[in-house]
């Protein structure tokens, strides 16, 4: 056999048959011979008669044909079937030789037979791909993780299953279990697009593809535990490599005399202002001079303690807390707060207390509620509570 | 002082552009910003011996790669010339040509090549921006650009339902026109009937901010040539576009007094009012034919188009619903997608302005307006509000 540009000359023959369109055939009358040296060549003669066709392979004379095919060798016949060689530049160097009726060669038959399409392997479905996924599990990248995700990838090709890792070991099992952490809901074929590639997790997660239901934290680490998904027939492809590295940084900063003041100020559980004295804004925190008028602020007052809220965050994005690094609690809120006696310019912006999360509204009236030590630093103040 | 007088005039003579997308690990920073370069040096049918002076800049804390300019000078090409380095935030990309405009008005240089780039998938975007808030204040409270603090007031001035709405409207039509951008990193083929399924379905972030209305993260890099008056009259590849003005705002450092019981006027109608009045435009919407917004969420797009343009009321509502914004409307927002479609920080505000050139020029392709364009608006923000506003225009007409 000889293969060229993946595959042989009988192929195309013996798909004739399936891509023929006897609706466009319905008045032609032909015969076609062909002719195919070399190694994988031969003869077919194929006959289109009424609407119907047939194609054979023939040992010895071709007889009369409407119009004959010449192919120096099967490189010549499937690089011109698939366009990988142009027609003409093989018609130019004699490896293509047509006799007869060339016409019909150019028009009628790519009208009534489909193009020709080298054959693919079967395609992957959702569930081959589940499927294998204990394979390719990495216990070295999973070690001390307990997790049950499940997925329901509906439509062709997809199903129910659940994935389990414990104990640097994971099942896969049909069906939804009750406990998985997160369960997420997709088409079979967006599945696919994901583990090769195709598709963008990000934007199928935004545009409403994929529905995550429980833990999204759970959802995105999902991939972490495995190898990546390779297609059985994928080409090889040079490795992208990348260098990772993680960067950390002590930090420490000198607060000045007007933040100073501020920081002790909370050590003794009051939240302190400075005045501009040209424009008479109380600003909190305290600030080295008033942007507005460009002069020195020296005068300070307490606000508060209490306040209403203006504006508020409730956010449910777990980013990095700042301060430590580890992942925030959420949800959590940061309000925006008019301490009473501070001017109309400026509320003062801090994190509401987490049990009073759903009865938060514009409006809601708030005190501060402090730390059992105060030190003067960022922790004395813990969350402001609602009061009414 | 007269501010913004300027020596000569300036235009834009190349544009270059790298694809944005989410990732490219075929590449690296130095790589990415080569290409960026070679396109505009291309673009204006110039090699790198034309360039008089560099000017380059990112978010520093993005890639936590400090003066990346020293490990980029083989790809800008700035080996043996002056260089600045800029850093402005968000609005890098947009001073970047601010300071480029001012060193050829002043005469100093003639010739000035500008870079902007972003690799966000090399860093962490959230964490980078977090760490850009007071260290000694309000670093503890504050989570990377995302807030819904603007769909909150819009929805007490204007009701939840008309609101949510006007952001999925704008939202699905800054897809419809990134879709025609084949440079755009996210193209989701969004149908505006998915907006109830949308507004449902996406995942929240904070508040009434879910992931569709966020910008994405973005890696890619644009690059500019800017001219003097004279060099342009010696002739250009492309069509010239002038830099006919630009205006910068910000307020103070802090955060907290944005939402007090008066609200301050916000920076980009500061912004928009001072910059309007210096060049005598009295009727923004009429007089541009293009604005390119930097919009990184659709809340914001939806505020700020009323404080650019300085509408009153719900004139801005009124006007995107009626479709007035669309490709084809009274004044097209954002052709290239916005800032929602394609995020490369550093590159993001630069590209604004390259997209609203290209639309002059003409060149901007599937996105190419289809009515002429004169006049054109682009905008730059980041850092702690800071706006970056900058009038185009196809013929030095001041």
């Amino acid at each position: 056999m000889s293969r060229y540009y993946g595959t042989t000359v009988d192929d195309i023959f013996d798909t004739m048959p399936e891509r023929f369109q006897p609706q466009e055939a319905k008045d032609v009358d032909v015969v076609v011979g062909y002719e195919c040296g070399g190694e994988g060549g031969g003869k077919w003669r194929l006959k289109v008669r009424e609407g119907a066709m047939a194609v054979e392979k023939v040992e010895g004379d071709l007889g009369p044909c409407t119009a004959t095919v010449f192919a120096a060798d099967a490189e010549t016949f499937i690089g011109v079937t698939l366009n990988k060689i142009a027609a003409l530049d093989a018609l130019t160097s004699g490896k293509l030789r047509i006799t007869g009726d060339a016409s019909l060669l150019m028009n009628l038959l790519p009208r009534i037979f489909k193009p020709y399409r080298v054959p693919g392997p079967a395609p992957v479905t959702a569930r081959d791909i589940v499927a294998g996924m204990a394979d390719r599990f990495r216990p070295d990248k999973a070690a001390g993780v307990s997790l049950k995700f499940a997925y329901d990838l509906t439509g062709e090709g997809g199903g129910r299953f659940t994935v389990a890792i414990a104990d640097g070991r994971c099942r896969v099992t049909e069906g939804l279990e009750k406990d998985a952490a997160v369960k997420m809901t997709m088409e079979a074929s967006t599945f696919v697009g994901l583990m090769t590639g195709t598709m963008d997790a990000t934007a199928a997660f935004t545009s409403g593809k994929v529905r995550i239901d429980g833990d999204m934290g759970a959802a995105a680490a999902t991939g972490r535990y495995f190898d990546r998904y390779v297609p059985p027939d994928a080409p090889r492809v040079e490795e992208l490599l990348s260098l990772k590295k993680v960067t950390s940084i002590d930090q420490r900063f000198a607060t000045g005399p007007v933040m100073g003041k501020w920081f002790a100020g909370l050590r003794e559980r009051k939240l302190l202002a400075n005045v501009c004295p040209v424009c008479r804004r109380t600003m909190i925190h305290p600030r080295e001079v008033c942007a507005s008028c460009h002069v020195r602020a020296g005068e300070y007052v307490e606000l508060g303690p209490e306040g209403y809220v203006t504006n508020y965050d409730l956010v449910y994005y777990a980013s990095p807390d700042p301060l430590t690094g580890a992942v925030r609690d959420t949800p959590y809120a940061c309000a925006w707060i008019m301490l009473d006696g501070a001017s109309p310019e400026e509320a003062f912006a801090f994190e509401i207390k987490k049990e009073d999360l759903p009865r938060l509204k514009i409006g809601s009236r708030v005190r501060p509620v402090w730390a059992e030590k105060t030190v003067g630093s960022f922790r004395d103040l813990l969350y402001f509570e609602i009061i009414d | 002082m007269q501010k913004h007088r300027k020596n000569r005039n300036v235009a834009i003579i190349g544009i270059g552009q790298t694809a944005l997308s989410s990732h490219k690990e075929d590449q690296n920073q130095v790589e990415m910003v080569a290409e960026a370069v070679r396109n505009a040096l291309e673009d204006a049918g110039k090699t790198i011996d034309d360039i008089d002076c560099v000017v380059h800049g990112n978010m520093e804390l993005f890639e936590m790669q400090f003066q990346p300019d020293m490990w980029h000078a083989l790809g800008c090409g700035s080996y043996g010339k002056e260089e600045y380095r800029i850093t402005t935030g968000g609005t890098v990309g947009a001073t970047l040509v601010c300071a480029s405009d001012n060193l050829v008005a002043s005469g100093l240089y003639d010739t000035v090549l500008c870079i902007g780039f972003e690799k966000l998938q090399e860093g962490n975007t959230t964490g980078g921006i977090t760490n850009m808030a007071d260290p000694l204040w309000f670093r503890n409270l504050q989570t990377g650009a995302l807030t819904s603090t603007t769909a909150m007031e819009l929805i007490q001035k204007f009701g939840k339902e008309r609101v949510l709405r006007a952001a999925m409207k704008y939202r699905i039509m800054m897809d419809k026109h990134a879709m025609l951008n084949p440079r755009a990193h996210r193209r989701l083929g969004l149908e505006y009937d998915q907006m109830e399924t949308l507004m449902e379905t996406s995942p929240q972030l904070v508040g009434e901010l879910r992931l569709i209305h966020m910008c994405s993260q973005s890696d890619g890099a644009c690059a500019m040539i800017l001219t003097s008056e004279d060099r342009v009259r010696e002739g250009t590849a492309k069509p010239p576009v002038w830099i006919r003005d630009h205006e910068t705002s910000h307020r103070e450092e802090n955060m907290s007094n944005l939402y007090g019981a008066r609200k301050p006027k916000s920076t980009h109608r500061d912004c928009a009012e001072r910059l309007f009045a210096r060049n005598g435009i009295t009727d923004p919407l009429g007089y541009f034919d293009v604005f390119e917004m930097y919009d990184p969420s659709a809340f914001w797009a939806v505020d700020w188009l009323g404080e650019f343009l300085l509408l009153e009321g719900d004139e801005h509502l009124r006007l995107l619903e009626a479709g007035e914004f669309d490709l084809d409307g009274k004044l097209p927002v954002n052709p290239s997608g916005g800032v929602i479609a394609s995020n490369p920080i550093g590159a993001t505000a630069m590209l604004r302005i390259a997209e609203a050139a290209l639309q002059i020029r003409g060149d901007a392709g599937g996105h190419q307006i289809k009515k002429e364009v004169r006049h054109a608006l682009a905008s730059g923000f980041g850092g702690s509000l800071w706006t970056v506003l900058m009038i185009l225009e196809k013929e030095p007409n001041w």
